[in-house]
Order: structure tokens, then sequence, then C-alpha cells
């Protein structure tokens, strides 16, 4: 065994080996071992390289905190992530992974030449340099920043793992499963509420595990820790959820949870879920998270080997592996000699303790040197040596001018304690500065939530305890032997005897921020902390700052002259660790991603070979190209059959709303333009619907099928906002009106049926309806049955020719939809698809709502003033029809275009202009709305919005396009085909 | 000529989802009709049609083979089998003429899934963000809410079986969330 | 994702069954005001809003619940909903915002 390892130790199964790999080689660790407390027990610390940098760099951490140990895991094609910290993946048989940022290896690193040159890469340095000139930023810099600075490749590869999102109530959520968690979850459990306890590690104890001197109630940590997991499993009231990490926290208790299932697991079976995000909303919610411990900043304070002194005992006490051989402690805190002498413990030899303060209680001392360890009081580290790794420090007294270097294979240090108030800030719950600790602590909750324990500042496991027993409801009081968690200082400033451009004091470790560089920002000018964040970059790497605010609040707040509160603190913001996109994308991705429309009818195109659109969240069949036809061939095609014989078309996509009630026609008076009451039983009208601001909104035929019953239909994508601007208006402006509205969309499937042939179709299957020009003339609406189905059968047409749209339930659509095509072979039925049906009204001038128009188009503008009634006192945007700016002369109008050259078909969206030689900025009259070919007419048709379009009718004007091409085209009335309407009336 | 008109609901359940711990069905045909009814009428018109019509929002009544529910301040959706429900709208329109009402037919809008078994709220809440713990949505109780993209009715028959309605055409989407959950947790 | 007290099912249900409606209390004139109304005092009606920092009277409509649209006072600075009544019910004064405020919230 290593000899880094202490067997005896730690919660590793030392019966279950597990090899992995690193940057290629193998290396041996536990189950239970992270990535990175396997590579320490193998004597590595060297674990990556930093983003400007790239120096070397080890994990400072033991936990979700760190800053430097990133690494890549593969686990092969479209499984790889990068960024991920080494101290928390757990490894397994044949994981691999690999170091980043450095080329052509982690050894020796070709980018580290930006450390030579470091003087030229100050805080700001983005910023100032790679600024002029411009053309240069596409080319050069920022293919070099993306080469140089950053952190693993991201993933090109289609990830092939599942994730899911699920939905939960809880009475009280706790994050964090340290003691305060625990008591909290102990208590809340036996008030029978329901509780939720999420921890990211994977065991559940938090510094319990790492507290082996501690007991509680007479047992030791360990085994208390033990016996309430246990009590918890067995309360039917309490999930326990590790590996799980509370990632943001908003409004009204709701809470996101990212759980991780499969990453430690060595073989992960098919379609099994890797994460899952669990959106909680819980009635009270317990931060229970902590603290970070606090880094100090000294030249050299960045290599590998140096970390945080609670790192050191984690590794220890739950991994069973000594960081090194021979270890100095730099201190500015008690806490510190604890984890010295927990080390000294397992056999580690602790060269000396370095204690930056002046003052430091007797018996820290006496306990040190009864264990033979040297102490240094009023001393800083005030530099360090080694390569991949340190191998000596060099301690330094200000006063005297003392320096003495001391040999050591790692340096532990302890700054002090930062409470975790990262949720407790997404939260909006206020902070205070408390200037004693020199931390800001929880003050006044935004939401139903406590904070305890360390992350309250309640430092010390009875403490902890107390303060979650409370947080849970409960009143116990816990008896625990613990060492006493001590005080510390606070230095905003180390001494050093070097010159200050000869040393590189980090702060922020992983995008490489030094104390120089805070203060070169104060002093050039950037006296917030949020200002000071953004151009030095600190604390905005994906760590965001856990290891750095707070010195960094430090250091500004120094240079400023000002009290930390004045200088303020940067905003936590969600996730509180890096999440990936599959867990929150969940279930939602692929054809979940977002919802596909089909009617009863898509089944049918789809095995015709049909080409779908998309039209708002429908799929609509776009056309029906057969054996080989391009869209213009079959569009071409299915057009000319239609108008010579007949087309059946899926209309069922239309919106449609039934309005009921005593005042139905009263209502639909102020709905629409256009009159309603005298419409008769049985009639349909064509209804336009404006906006409050006389702007076209939406159009659609409406049935009237009872005194008190109308069939309205809408565009298919405006079906949700004509609803709502209806129940809106009834609800609110009319609700004295005995009116009800219900959709009815999906209710019916429509079968449009177009062309010549089409009543000679249905006759033999229409039962209860007199069929007859006279019976059942154009615009009208009859109830009877096809095929036996009930139906509402609307004799109308969107297209010119003679047509009907067959409504049945949408449960026989399909049905009759196979029958009528069945029986239309007689007529060479063809079926066609949204293009067709867009030339056919086209070539009719039918505008099209929101194509035709764009929510700036009135009914005059469009020519449609013979739709807006003189008579009705009041409709929604009749008001508005009559100010100035809309009645004003030189508006937009749509009017027709007939290309010159008749095979020209124009772009639709394309520009107008009166002359095409004008420079450059060119006056533009408007634009194509609609443009095709006419296979019925042979020639291109256009629809366009164009400035006075009236009054240029006969006047010629262009288009020119890109690449210098200009074409003509000759203004028109907006009716290309059968302008008198005689087709309707063939028989 | 004769032709063969099959009625289809246009989705079909999945196959992991129809076996194991919890079930999801497809709730077959059914009559469902719109209700809009003024409150002075509301005692009037339950009698004539011969079952309740609850007057609070997101209560049921239930008589064999007809569920009335209360969706909103003036309106009930009624959900009854094929032979309960033939007749329901013609006697409705009828009551129509007498009392400030509306009815609409809304049979062939709606898709009914129904969700059976331990854990089924589970299932629920995979996509609708209600709480469904028994003490907050009963057995009875009826609402209009969302399942992930998709407007939902949500109805709890038993503490672990429910109806989750949605327009047909959002079915297929419905079930496969469901789906890609039971498959995702019978793998977890 | 906020929890929104609906004044007529009573409880309060996760926003995403909600949408958001526009400042609330502006009637629509009836169609006498409207045609004495000044295009000015027309425009006023159509496009001119509150931007209000602080308690702010709004629409929401409970599209995916009971379909009711309802009133709320919301409080734009801290996205809270002081209290939600019901469509009809006058606005609420100055003082008895501050009343609901200190007891609490609905």
């Amino acid at each position: 065994m290593s000899e880094f390892r202490r067997p005896g130790r730690g919660l590793v199964d030392y019966d279950s080996p597990v090899k992995f790999s690193f940057d290629g080689k193998t290396y041996d660790g536990f189950e239970g071992d992270t990535v990175a407390s396997a590579l320490l027990a193998s004597g590595v610390h060297l674990m990556g390289r930093s983003f400007k940098y790239h120096r070397p760099r080890g994990p400072v951490g033991a936990g979700s905190e760190e800053p430097n140990a990133l690494i890549t895991v593969t686990r092969g094609k479209g499984r790889m992530t990068p960024n991920l910290r080494a101290t928390t993946m757990e490894i397994y048989a044949g994981k691999e992974t690999a170091s980043q940022n450095r080329y052509p290896g982690l050894g020796f690193d070709a980018g580290a030449f930006n450390n030579v040159f470091s003087a030229f890469f100050p805080a700001g340095f983005y910023n100032k340099t790679f600024m002029w000139p411009k053309s240069f930023w596409d080319k050069v810099y920022e293919p070099f920043i993306r080469k140089m600075a950053g952190l693993g490749p991201a993933p090109t590869e289609v990830d092939p793992d599942n994730y899911g999102s699920v939905y939960a109530t809880c009475d009280v959520l706790i994050v964090g499963s340290g003691p305060a968690g625990l008591a909290a979850a102990l208590a809340a459990s036996k008030k029978d509420q329901d509780v939720i306890l999420v921890d990211e590690n994977p065991q559940l104890g938090g510094s319990l595990i790492s507290s082996p001197e501690v007991t509680i109630d007479g047992l030791s940590a360990a085994d208390w820790r033990a016996k309430t997991l246990k009590t918890l499993e067995k309360s039917g009231n309490v999930r326990l959820m590790p590996r799980t990490t509370a990632i943001g926290y908003y409004h009204d208790n709701f809470v996101a949870l990212a759980e991780r299932h499969t990453d430690h697991l060595p073989m992960v079976e098919p379609g099994r879920i890797r994460e899952t995000l669990h959106r909680i909303r819980a009635g009270e919610v317990i931060l229970a998270q902590g603290a970070i411990e606090r880094p100090l900043v000294f030249d050299g304070n960045d290599r590998p080997g140096v970390m945080l002194a609670s790192a050191a005992q984690t590794y220890l006490n739950i991994y069973g592996v000594a960081v090194g051989k021979e270890l100095v402690v730099f201190t500015s805190h008690d806490s510190a000699y604890n984890a010295a002498f927990e080390l000294a413990g397992a056999n580690v030899r602790i060269a000396s303790i370095i204690d930056a303060r002046r003052e430091v209680h007797a018996h820290l001392i006496e306990e040190a040197e009864r264990r033979g360890i040297d102490v240094h009081i009023g001393m800083v580290v005030s530099g360090t040596k080694g390569k991949k790794r340190i191998s000596e420090v060099e301690i330094y007294e200000s006063v005297h001018n003392d320096r003495k270097r001391i040999k050591c294979d790692a340096l532990l240090m302890c700054g002090g304690w930062t409470p975790s108030l990262h949720l407790w800030s997404h939260s909006k719950g206020s902070i205070k500065w408390d200037s004693q600790t020199g931390v800001y602590l929880p003050d006044k909750a935004n939401e139903n939530c406590v904070c305890i324990g360390a992350s309250n500042g309640d430092f010390g496991v009875k403490a902890a305890l107390d303060a979650g027993s409370k947080a849970g409801g409960g009143r116990k009081t816990y008896k625990t032997e613990e060492p006493d968690f001590g005080v510390g200082e606070v230095f905003d400033h180390l001494p050093s005897y070097k010159k200050s451009s000869k040393t590189k004091a980090f702060v922020d470790f992983q995008n490489d921020v030094t104390d120089k560089d805070i203060k070169l920002a104060v002093r050039e000018g950037f006296h917030s902390i949020e200002h000071v964040k953004r151009y030095t970059t600190n604390g905005m790497a994906t760590d965001q700052g856990k290891t750095s605010n707070l010195n960094a609040l430090e250091i500004a707040s120094k240079a400023l002259g000002k009290d930390a509160p004045q200088v303020g603190l940067t905003t936590f913001r969600p996730p509180y660790t890096p999440t990936t996109f599959g867990a929150l994308c969940g279930y939602r991705t692929d054809d979940l991603f977002e919802v596909t429309r089909k009617t009863a009818i898509d089944p049918w195109a789809e095995g015709q070979g049909a080409v779908f659109e998309p039209v708002g969240v429908w799929r609509r069949a776009w056309y029906f190209p057969q054996d080989g036809e391009d869209m213009h061939a079959a569009v071409a095609r299915e057009c000319k059959v239609t108008r010579d014989s007949l087309g059946i078309f899926d209309a069922s996509t239309l919106g449609k709303i039934e309005v009921v009630g005593p005042d139905a026609s009263k209502f639909m008076n102020l709905m629409y333009t256009n009159p309603w009451s005298k419409l008769g039983v049985g009639a349909c009208r064509y209804g336009l619907m404006l906006g409050e601001n006389g702007y076209i909104y939406d159009d659609g035929v409406v049935g009237r099928i009872a005194e008190d019953r109308f069939h309205v239909t809408t565009t298919t994508g405006g079906a949700p906002r004509v609803y709502r601007h209806m129940e809106d208006y009834l609800q609110t402006e009319f609700p004295e009106l005995d009116v009800w509205l219900t959709s009815t969309t999906e209710q019916w499937s429509v079968i449009a049926l177009n062309g010549p042939n089409a009543r000679k179709l249905i006759a033999p299957f229409v039962e209860g309806i007199d069929l007859s020009p006279e019976a059942f003339p154009h615009m009208a609406v009859r109830e009877g049955s096809i095929f036996g189905i009930p139906t509402r059968l609307f004799r109308v047409s969107f297209s010119g020719e003679l047509g009907f749209e067959i409504n049945i339930p949408s449960h026989f659509g399909l049905a009759v939809w196979k029958a009528l095509f069945e029986a239309g072979q007689e007529y060479n039925i063809t079926p066609y698809g949204t293009e067709t049906m867009h030339v056919l009204r086209a070539e009719k001038g039918f505008i099209i709502v929101g194509q035709d128009t764009d929510g700036t188009v009135t009914p005059q503008d469009a020519g449609m003033n013979w739709i807006v009634s003189k008579k009705k006192k009041d409709f929604v945007g009749k008001r508005s029809l009559q100010r100035s700016d809309l009645v004003a002369e030189g508006r937009k109008q749509l009017i027709g275009l007939l290309t010159d050259d008749p095979k020209v078909v124009l772009e639709e969206g394309a520009q107008i202009v009166a002359d095409p030689n004008q420079p450059i900025p060119m006056d533009m009259l408007g634009h194509v709305t609609s443009s095709y070919w006419s296979e019925s007419l042979g020639k291109s048709v256009a629809m366009a919005l164009v400035k006075d379009g009236f009054n240029l009718m006969g006047q010629t004007l262009h288009i020119p396009m890109a690449g210098g091409v200009v074409h003509k085209a000759t203004v028109v009335k907006p009716v290309f085909y059968d302008p008198n309407g005689e087709r309707l009336n063939v028989l | 000529m004769s032709f063969d008109i099959k009625i289809d609901q246009g989705v079909e359940i999945p196959e992991v989802l129809q076996s194991g711990r919890v079930v999801a069905e497809l709730a077959g045909e059914k009559v469902r009709l719109s209700l809009r009814v003024k409150s002075a009428d509301r005692t009037a018109v339950a009698k004539a049609l011969g079952f309740t019509l609850p007057a609070k929002i997101g209560a049921t009544s239930s008589k064999v083979g007809i569920t009335c529910a209360c969706l909103g301040p003036d309106e009930w959706i009624v959900i009854a089998d094929q032979d309960k429900g033939g007749k329901l709208y013609g006697k409705a329109l009828k009551l129509a003429s007498k009392y400030d009402m509306s009815v609409t037919d809304v049979s062939f809008r709606n898709i009914g899934i129904t969700v059976t078994g331990e854990g089924a709220a589970d299932m629920i809440n995979v996509g609708c963000p209600l709480d469904l713990r028994l003490a907050a949505f009963p057995v009875g109780s009826c609402t209009r809410s969302v399942y992930e993209a998709v407007p939902i009715l949500l109805y709890r028959r038993a503490e672990d079986s429910f109806t989750v309605e949605c327009w047909r055409s959002f079915a297929p989407y419905v079930v496969g969330l469901m789906a890609a959950h039971r498959s995702g947790a019978a793998s977890t | 994702m906020m929890l929104i007290h609906c004044p007529y099912c009573d409880e309060k249900r996760p926003e995403i069954e909600f949408a958001y409606a526009g400042e609330a209390h502006i009637a629509r004139p009836d169609a006498a005001e409207q045609q004495e109304m000044s295009d000015a005092q027309w425009s006023e009606f159509l496009f001119i809003r509150d931007n209000k920092r602080g308690e702010h009277c709004e629409r929401w409509w409970h599209a995916n619940g009971c379909n009711m649209f309802f009133n709320a006072v919301r409080n734009t600075v801290t996205d809270k909903f002081v209290k939600t009544y019901k469509m009809g019910q006058k606005r609420p004064s100055a003082s008895q915002i501050s009343k609901w405020n200190e007891g609490g919230n609905v």
C-alpha cells in the first residue's frame, strides 16, 4: 500500500481496490476514493494548469469549492465531461480522466510562457489588449484566447445519456447533512413532517465524518452519525438524497436539486438516467451548508501541495490519505491546530506551525510542543519552492526581518472560515457584516427559511446540533465533547520583504487573479466590488469565488480605505456548482423538447410521403411530392388538379371557438368589425378581428349554428391568443353579457374539399343535408352526417373554387378522410398541403394574417374597408380606426404585383423601391409579403405592402436583389384569378 | 362502395407503461360536456340533469358512469361513459332554452389517460407542479393544470389513481413524458 | 417559480398556470365616451402605462386553472404579491395596501 495511505482511517473500502487512469497512466485507489484522493495517495499533487498563466496546480480543497483540480472525464462516445472537480469525482474501475489546459502535457506545458510574461497580463488584460483593430477579433484574438486561456474543451458529440426532471412538495427541505442538518432532520421527522435532506457528497454526515475526536451524547461522532442515519431511514417521512446538489433557490421556497445517479458507477446500462432535476416546493427551507475555509494570500500560495488545512483533514478522515509526509501548517485561525494535531496523530510529521498572529492561546502552543511541533508565532510564509510539488517554504518575521527555510512536501493553510451563504443569497435573504470574525452572516430571511450551523456563524458541533434541533421544531440540547473550534484573525495583508513586482499571491486560483490585480483595479478607478469583480474576473470562474470572494473583499477594502460592508459583496447566483445542461433539460430533449401537435389525419399524410412544415406548434403537410417531384412541381400539380377537378386538404388546425349564450351575437358584434345580429342560422360570414389599437388581429369564417350559438374559426397560429383576447374582453369589459366561450379546435377534424367536383364527391355520402346550390348556397353551414358520422358541413372556399369544409368529430377524422380519398379517385382527387393552399388563396387575393399583415395594418390598409361596419356604435378597435395617424395619406397599403418577366417569382420579404439607381441607402417603399408561381395563370403573382400603394396602380416598381439583379413589377389590384367569383357557382 | 369508419384516439400507450408498479391506460371513448351555468340556476339545472353540480372549484360529484367537476366559478365539465352520457347533450341543450347556461360538446377534444398504481402521484408530478399529497389534493379533486408544456385536466379517482385529460394532439407528448420517466425510473 | 393566490380558486397555485395580463384598473371607455375623446386622450388609454417601482396593480389570468382574470397588487421591487382580488373590485387605496402589507402576504 502507498506510503500516503493510512489504513483503518476513512470510509473507503480497502477490500475493493480500483484502477483508473489519469492522463493515460493507471493509478490505484479504493472504492470510495475520489480522483483527487486516489492521486494524492499515489503522491500526485499536480492535477491541472491554471486558466491564464498555465501555472501547475494541485487541489486546494477536498470538495465542491475546489478551484484548481479540474479534470475531464471520458466514458465513451459523447460521454466526455470537462471541468469536473477531481475532488468530487468518485472513481470506479477503468475510469478515464485527464488534466486540462496544457499542451503537450501536464508536466511540461508550452502555454506556461504566459506565466513568464505575466507582467503583461494584468487585471483587465483582455479588455485592454484585444481591443483593436476590430478586424483582428474573429481571426486572431478570439482563437488565441480560446486556445491559450481556458478550461477543458467542450464536447462536440451528442450526449447519449438520459436525464430526468420531476416536481415534488415537502414540508421541510434541509440542505446539508452535517451535524446541523442531521439534527434538524431528526427533529422534523419526529413532528411527522415530510422532510427532504440533501447533500452534494456521496456520504451524508458532513464534518461529522472527519471529526474522530468528537463525541455526541456519549457516542463517537461516527457512531452517532450512523445511528442517526438509520433512524432517519426508518422514519418513513424523511427522504435522504446524497449526491444531490441544491443548485438554486427561487421564489416561494422553490428549490432546484440536481441528483447524480450514475457518474460514480463503473457500468451504466443504456437508457439509465444520469441526473435528475428535482423541482422542490418546500414549506420551510433549512440551510445548513456549513462554511468554507479561507486560503491565505502569500507569494507562491498556488504551488501544488499547498492546500486548505480542513482539506487535509478530510483526505485523512474520509479517504485515509495523508497529503504528505512532512507538512508545514500556516494559519491565522486556531482551527488549523486541530488539523495539525489530527494529522500528527496519524503518523504524519508536522514540521512547523506558522501562525501569522502575534498572540495565540497558550494551550495550543503547549499541545503543539507536546507533539514535538515547532510553532512560529507572528511569522508568515513569504515564499514557496518546488516544481510539481512544494519542496520548501520560506518563513518571515517583519519586525526583526527574520527569514528561515523549512523543507516540506505539503503546506496547509487556514485564513479562517467563510459561512456559505450562497442559497441564502439566492433567496434574497439579507446579510450583515460581522466585524469580529470578518465574515458576512445571514440577517433577515426573505422566505420561510433559516440558516443554521456554521453557515450561520455558529461553529462547533454542539452549536450546530442544537441549532438543528431548534430549526427542525425540536428542543433537544446535545452533550458533546469536542475540541474548541477557537478564534482567528483576518489579515487584509500579509507582510513580505519582497518587491511586489516579484511576487504572485493568488486570490482567485481558478481565474488566476492576484492581490496585485485587485489593487490595480482599485487604482484604475473601480470602486464597487461588482466592478472589481468584472474587471479582474475574481469570483467569475466555475467555482464562483467560493474560496476567493472574502479575500478579494478584504484586499479591495484596504486598497479603498473603506470598511468591508461599505464595499459590499458580490451577488451569488445559481447554480451553486456547475450543472449539466442535461439536468436542466430533464426529459425535455428530442421529441419531448417541445410539443409537436399533429392532426388526426397526419399519419395518413406521413404515409403518403408528405413534406411537413411547422405552423406554430402544429406540424402541417406542406406538399405531397410524387415520383421524385420537387416542391415546385408538386405544388404546380396540386394547384392544377384542384382547380380542374378536386383537391383535399387537412384544415383541422384552424382554431375553433364555440360562442354560446343569449348574448352571443352582441358579443360577436363587439369582437369583430362586421355585424352579426342579422346573420341567419345556417349562414356563414367572414369575420375580421382587430386589436383595440385598430390593427388586424385575426380573421376567419364564422357559422351561426343556432340563434345563440356561433362556430368561430381562427387562424391556426392565432387560436390561443384569439381565445385569450375574447375571454379577456368578456370577463373584464363586457361581464354583463350572457355568453360563454369554449375552445373546440380539437373537437373537430376539418377536411377541406375544393374544386369543381367537390359536391359530386360528397353527395352520395351526406345525409340530412340538401346539397343543391339553392338549398345550400356559398357561405352556409348545415348539420347532418357523412358516412354516418355527424358533421357540421360548411360551404366555404379559401381557393376560389367550389368548396366544402367537413367538420367531423376528430376521432373519426382519419377514417372519413381515407373514405373520401378512396371515393375521390374517380375525380383524380389530389391531397394538397399548406403551400398549395397559400398559392390558391393568393391567386384570389385572400390575406394571411401574420404574413400579409404584420400588426401595423388596418383594414383600410389591407383594402378591406368593406368589412368595417359604419353603423355599429362600438367594436374593439373602432375608435382607433379614427386616429389621425391611421387615416393619414401615404400609409403602407396591400397591393398586387405582377413581374415584368412572368417567370420571375419575387422573394418574400424583398424590399421595394421606386428608383433602383438611387445611391444606398435607398428609400424603401415597402416589401413583398406573398409571392408564388401560379400554374393556373402561367405567371408569378405577388402581394406587397407598399407606401401609398393604392395610388400607384399601373406604375412600375423595382425590387433590387443581392447580387445586383433588379426585378421590375407593375402594381395591380391583388385579385389575380376569377375576379368575379364565378367558379364558386359551378354545378 | 363501403367504407370502414373506425374510431381512433390518435395515441397509444407505450409498452413500458402497460405493466409495472404504475400503469397507464387510455380511458376510452367518453361523453364530455362543457357546462356553463349562472349560479342562480345551478341547483335547478343539476336537478334536471340528475347529478350534482358542485359549487366549489376543484370539487367533483360522481354517480355511476358520470363525473361532474367544477372547474371555474360558473364552469363544469361532465365526463360520462358512453352508455350513461349518450343522451346528456340533447338533454342539456333543451335546458339551455330555459336557464341561463350554455352547453358545448367536447367529447372528442380530450383524451383521457388513467394512471394507476403505487406512486401514481409521482408519475403525475413528473410534469405537474401541484402539491399532490393527499391532504392538499384529496381523492375526488379535479382541476386544470399543466403537464410540462401541456394544459391538462387532472382528476384524482383514488389515492393511487388519477385521470389526466388533455387535448387530443397533446396526448402523445404526455404519454411520451410518462414513458421517458418510467424508462428512466425502472433503471435508476 | 412563484406561488400565486387565485382569488377564485382561493388557493395558492404555481406561477406556471398563470399568465400576466398588464396593468389593472384601466377601464375601456364606452362607445359614447370613445367618441368624445381626443386622439391624445385615446392614445393615453391605449398606450400609456405606469412603470411603477413598488406596489403595482396588475391583472393576471389563471389560464391553466379556473380560467378567470383577476387583479393583484404586486411589489415590483421585491416581486412579492401583496394581495390578489376578484375582477370588478375597486382599486385598493394606498392605506389599504399598507394595511395588507402589515398583515403579511396572502
